[in-house]
C-alpha cells in the first residue's frame, strides 16, 4: 500500500509541477502573484470538457487547443489589465488578478452551472499493474505529458529567441530595454506562456479530477507551496518540487489520514519559507522585483 | 506662524463633523428599516475588518492579503465560546484574544518575510485555517458548520444591538489608529513601512513592533467576525474564512487610501454602497460584478478616491486654463 500511495503520489507529482510553471514564471519575471492562474487550468479543464462534449474530441488531443486559446486569453489580460497595474504598485497584483478569478469562475458557472461534469476518455478505466503496484493509465499519461511539457518549456526558455529575451528581461529590465527589448512585450508573452501552461494542465485534471468552476481553488495550495520549494522562476524547481509534494502529499495522506494533507502542505510551506525562502533551486536574480 | 491656528480650526471643525456624524448613525435606528439596517451594519463591520488592515497594511507596510484568517478565528472564538456557555459579551473578548494571540505566535515566524512573500503566506494561512478548523471538527462543529445559542431577545432589539456594537467597534478602532498615529509606536511603524533596516538602525524593535501590529490588527478583524457569528448565528468553514472578505476590505482600504485614520471608514461606505446598489441588478452575476469592480478601481484609483479625485479636477483646471 505504501508503494501504490508512492506511486500515486509521484503521478500527481507530474501535474502538480506543470500547475505551477507558469505562475512561477510570471512571479519571476515581472514580480506579478497571479492569483487568476488557477482560473487559467478551470477554463482549460472546461475548453477539454467543452470539445469532448460537443465536438467528440480526444482530451489528450485538445491539449493544443486549449493552450492556444489561454495564450491568448492570457496575453490580452496583461496588455489590458496587467501592464497597467504594474506601472503603480506591484502588490495591486494580487488584488486585481483575484477580482479577475472571480468573473472567470462566476461566467463559467453561470454558462455550464456549478453541476460537476466530467471527460471519460475511452482508456479512462484501464490500468498497468507493475510490481503488484496499479498504475491508472490516465494519470500515467498526464504525468508523461506533464513532463514533456516541461523539459519542452525549460528548452524554449534556454534555446530560442523569445527564451532568451524573456530570461534576459527577468534579470534585468532596464538593460533588456536598452537591447531593444520592449519589456511590457515580453510581459505579455511571459504571461500567454504561463496561461498556456495552465491552460494544458487543465486539459490533463479534466481526466483525473471532477470539473467544476471551482476546481483551480484546489490546485492554489499547491501552487504556492511548488513556487517556493522550487525556488521562483525556476522551471527545473518547479518539476522537481512536484514530485516532492506529491510524495509529501500522498505519504502525509497514507500516514495521518486525506484530510490532513492540505495542513502538512502548509507546514511545509512555512518551513520553506522560514528555512530557505530563495527555495531548492531558486538564484539570486529571480523574483528580485519583490 | 499662520497655519497652525488654521490646521488646529480645521481639525475642530472635522471632530465635530465626525461626532455629529456618529450621533446621528447612532440614532438612525429609530427611522430605519430592517433592509438599511442590516445594509448599515454590513459597513460598520467592513469598515472594522478594513481599519483591521489598515494597521498592518496602511502603518506596517505589510501586505497582508489573507488578512480575513482573523475574522475566521474570531467568528469561531466568539461561537466556540458561546457554546460553552460564556455570554456574548465575554465571547467576543474571547474573539479579539484569540485573533490576537494567533497573529502573535504566526507572526514570530511569518512576519520575517517580506513584501510578496508574505503576503502570500497569509493567503496560505487563509486556506490552511478552513482546513483546521474542519480537521479539529469537536467543538467547532467541523464542515457541518457551528449553530450559536440564540439571544433571549426578540429580532428587532437584537439587531438594533448588533448595530450599535458593530457601529461601537468602528469608532473604537478608528480612534485606536488615530491614537496609535500619534504615539512612538505609530512613528515605529511608519518607519518600517518606509525602509525596515533603516528602521532597524534607529533602535526599533522592528520585530516587536511588527508582531504588535498585526496582534492588533487581528484583534480587531477578530471583533468584527465575533460580532457577525452572532448576528448570522451559524458559521461555517467557508464562509467564515471566505478570503473575499478580506480582498473586499482591501480593496475598500485602497479606495479610502493606506495609512490614514478615516479612509478606511470612507472607503467601506463608498464601496459597500455602491455594490449594494449594483447588485440589486445583478443577481446571478454578484462575483463577475465585484470582480469588474475590483479591476476598474485599481486601474483608475490605485491611490485611492480621494487622490485620483484630486488629479482629475487638477487636470480638468489645467486644461481649462489652457483653453
Amino acid at each position: 500500500m505504501l508503494w501504490q500511495a508512492t506511486t500515486n503520489g509521484l503521478l500527481l507529482g507530474g501535474l502538480y509541477g506543470i500547475a505551477t510553471i507558469g505562475f512561477s514564471m510570471v512571479w519571476g519575471v515581472m514580480g506579478v502573484i497571479n492569483l487568476a492562474h488557477t482560473g487559467f487550468i478551470m477554463l482549460g479543464a472546461y475548453t477539454t470538457y467543452g470539445l469532448y462534449h460537443w465536438v467528440g474530441l480526444d482530451p489528450i488531443a485538445s491539449i493544443p487547443i486549449s493552450m492556444a486559446a489561454m495564450f491568448a486569453l492570457g496575453y490580452v489580460l496583461q496588455v489590458l489589465i496587467l501592464n497597467q497595474i504594474i506601472r503603480t504598485s506591484l502588490l495591486l497584483s494580487l488584488v486585481v488578478t483575484f477580482g479577475i478569478e472571480l468573473v472567470m469562475v462566476d461566467a463559467v458557472s453561470n454558462a455550464f452551472t456549478s453541476d460537476v461534469r466530467s471527460v471519460n476518455a475511452s482508456y479512462a478505466a484501464s490500468s498497468i499493474e507493475l510490481f503488484g503496484v496499479l498504475i491508472p493509465v490516465v494519470r500515467l499519461v498526464a504525468a508523461g505529458f506533464s513532463i514533456a511539457l516541461g523539459i519542452a518549456f525549460y528548452a524554449f526558455l534556454r534555446f530560442t529567441r523569445a527564451g532568451q529575451m524573456i530570461l534576459a528581461t527577468a534579470l534585468d529590465r532596464e538593460v533588456a530595454a536598452l537591447m531593444g527589448i520592449n519589456p511590457e512585450r515580453i510581459y505579455a508573452l511571459t504571461a500567454g506562456a504561463g496561461a498556456a501552461l495552465a491552460g494544458a494542465t487543465g486539459s490533463l485534471a479534466s481526466m483525473l479530477f471532477p470539473i467544476m468552476p471551482g476546481m483551480g481553488l484546489t490546485f492554489l495550495s499547491a501552487v504556492f507551496v511548488i513556487t517556493v520549494l522550487g525556488g521562483i522562476g525556476s522551471v527545473e524547481g518547479c518539476i522537481v518540487a512536484g514530485f516532492i509534494y506529491g510524495l509529501v502529499q500522498a505519504w502525509s495522506g497514507y500516514y495521518l489520514g486525506a484530510n490532513y494533507q492540505e495542513i502538512v502542505g502548509f507546514a511545509l510551506f512555512l518551513l520553506v519559507l522560514v528555512l530557505r525562502p530563495q527555495g531548492l533551486f531558486g538564484r539570486a536574480f529571480f523574483g528580485e522585483h519583490a | 506662524m499662520s497655519p497652525a491656528p488654521r490646521i488646529r480650526r480645521r481639525a475642530l471643525v472635522l471632530w465635530a463633523l465626525a461626532i455629529v456624524g456618529v450621533a446621528l448613525l447612532a440614532a438612525a435606528p429609530l427611522v430605519l428599516n430592517n433592509y438599511w439596517l442590516r445594509v448599515l451594519t454590513t459597513v460598520f463591520m467592513y469598515a472594522i475588518v478594513t481599519q483591521g488592515l489598515n494597521v498592518i497594511v496602511g502603518l506596517a507596510g505589510y501586505h497582508a492579503f489573507g488578512n480575513a484568517v482573523f475574522f475566521g478565528f474570531g467568528a469561531y472564538g466568539c461561537g466556540v465560546a458561546m457554546t460553552l456557555g460564556l455570554p456574548f459579551p465575554l465571547a467576543l473578548v474571547a474573539a479579539v484574544a484569540v485573533s490576537a494571540a494567533v497573529a502573535g505566535v504566526i507572526g514570530w515566524p511569518i512576519l520575517r518575510l517580506r513584501g510578496h512573500y508574505f503576503a502570500i503566506a497569509t493567503v496560505a494561512l487563509n486556506l490552511a485555517a478552513i482546513q483546521l478548523v474542519i480537521q479539529v471538527g469537536g467543538i467547532t462543529g467541523g464542515a457541518q458548520g457551528l449553530p450559536l445559542p440564540l439571544s433571549d431577545l426578540p429580532p428587532g432589539p437584537l439587531y438594533r444591538a448588533i448595530y450599535l456594537v458593530m457601529l461601537a467597534g468602528m469608532v473604537v478602532s478608528t480612534l485606536l489608529v488615530a491614537f496609535i498615529l500619534t504615539r512612538p509606536f505609530g512613528y515605529a511603524l511608519r518607519a518600517i513601512r518606509d525602509g525596515e533596516r533603516a528602521a532597524g538602525v534607529m533602535g526599533i524593535d522592528t520585530t516587536a513592533s511588527k508582531v504588535a501590529a498585526w496582534a492588533i490588527s487581528a484583534g480587531i478583524t477578530g471583533f468584527a467576525g465575533g460580532v457577525w457569528a452572532y448576528w448570522i448565528t451559524f458559521i461555517e468553514p467557508a464562509s467564515a474564512f471566505d478570503p473575499a472578505i478580506g480582498v473586499k476590505a482591501y480593496m475598500m482600504l485602497i479606495l479610502g487610501g493606506m495609512g490614514t485614520v478615516v479612509g478606511p471608514v470612507l472607503g467601506a461606505f463608498v464601496l459597500e454602497f455602491l455594490s449594494t446598489l449594483v447588485w440589486g441588478g445583478f443577481v446571478t452575476a454578484h462575483q463577475i460584478v465585484f470582480g469588474v469592480l475590483i479591476v476598474a478601481i485599481c486601474l483608475v484609483a490605485p491611490n485611492g478616491m480621494l487622490v485620483a479625485g484630486r488629479t482629475l479636477i487638477q487636470r480638468w483646471r489645467s486644461r481649462h486654463g489652457a483653453a
